[in-house]
């Protein structure tokens, strides 16, 4: 969808703010590990891999085996411990009350819950 | 006078200019037609007695499903109740000015995310379970 400059630049405005922000650092920091590291970053796109095809298999009609399933929960929890990917998921879960406070200023102009419509 | 102490933790912990950006992009969003058109749907939804009435009968098959007293009887009214509510016109208006909003608010919720680095209103959101 094609926005108006104004929106635009207001959203890039507000981008740049969110990635000054102090609280931000440490998560950047974890995801730009993440990404350097070649290992963990074929870990996990093996897990959403694995992930849709069982998924897409499931809603077919298939049944998946116990050793298919069981594989799987061991990738999970592969990815899950992975150093990385886990100081990652930790970082993340420490900014969220953060965005969720910058989110609340946009639903408070809206009267409306911003996150519920942002969403894809 | 000592100025009153400030006890919500994250309240500093935000600076001005994210919040203030967040204002500015929410007052500008609000003025956009497509979320006006929105607004004036939800509340043309809101304020409709047809709407209202289906909505308490669909409530009270829900919370009969919900409570295991489902004989067939309560899913098969839940999704007639459903398909009734669905093609009424007001409805109808409703979900395409919702349809435009999210595309609208989508669009923007790309920039943001790009620009900041991380997803912004998937981890922005409150409540739920997982997050």
């Amino acid at each position: 969808m094609e926005l108006p400059e104004e929106i635009r630049n207001a959203a890039q405005t507000l981008g740049r703010s969110l990635r000054e922000e102090d609280f931000m650092r440490s998560y950047l920091k974890a995801v730009e590990e993440f990404v350097a590291d070649l290992e963990a970053r074929k870990l996990e796109e093996q897990l959403y891999a694995t992930y849709n095809d069982l998924l897409a298999r499931q809603q077919a009609g298939e049944s998946l085996s116990r050793e298919e399933t069981q594989s799987f929960y061991e990738l999970r929890r592969r990815v899950q411990s992975h150093p990385l990917i886990s100081a990652r998921e930790n970082e993340l879960r420490l900014i969220k009350p953060y965005l969720a406070e910058i989110a609340d200023e946009i639903s408070a102009r809206l009267g409306v819950d911003y996150t519920a419509l942002a969403r894809s | 006078m000592d100025s009153p102490i400030n006890l919500s933790p994250t309240q500093t912990a935000v600076k001005t200019d994210a919040r203030e950006a967040a204002q500015t992009l929410g007052t500008l969003l609000r003025q956009m037609p497509e979320y006006e058109a929105f607004l004036k749907a939800l509340q043309a939804v809101n304020s409709d007695p047809v709407i209202e009435r289906l909505g308490a009968q669909m409530r009270f098959h829900r919370d009969a499903l919900q409570w295991g007293r489902d004989d067939g009887q309560h899913a098969a009214e839940l999704e007639r109740l459903e398909m009734e509510l669905e093609a009424l016109p007001l409805v109808k208006e409703y979900r395409q000015a919702e349809a435009q909003v999210r595309q609208l608010f989508q669009a923007v919720e790309e920039i943001i995310s790009q620009e900041a680095g991380v997803a912004f209103a998937a981890n922005a959101r409150r409540g739920g379970c997982c997050g």
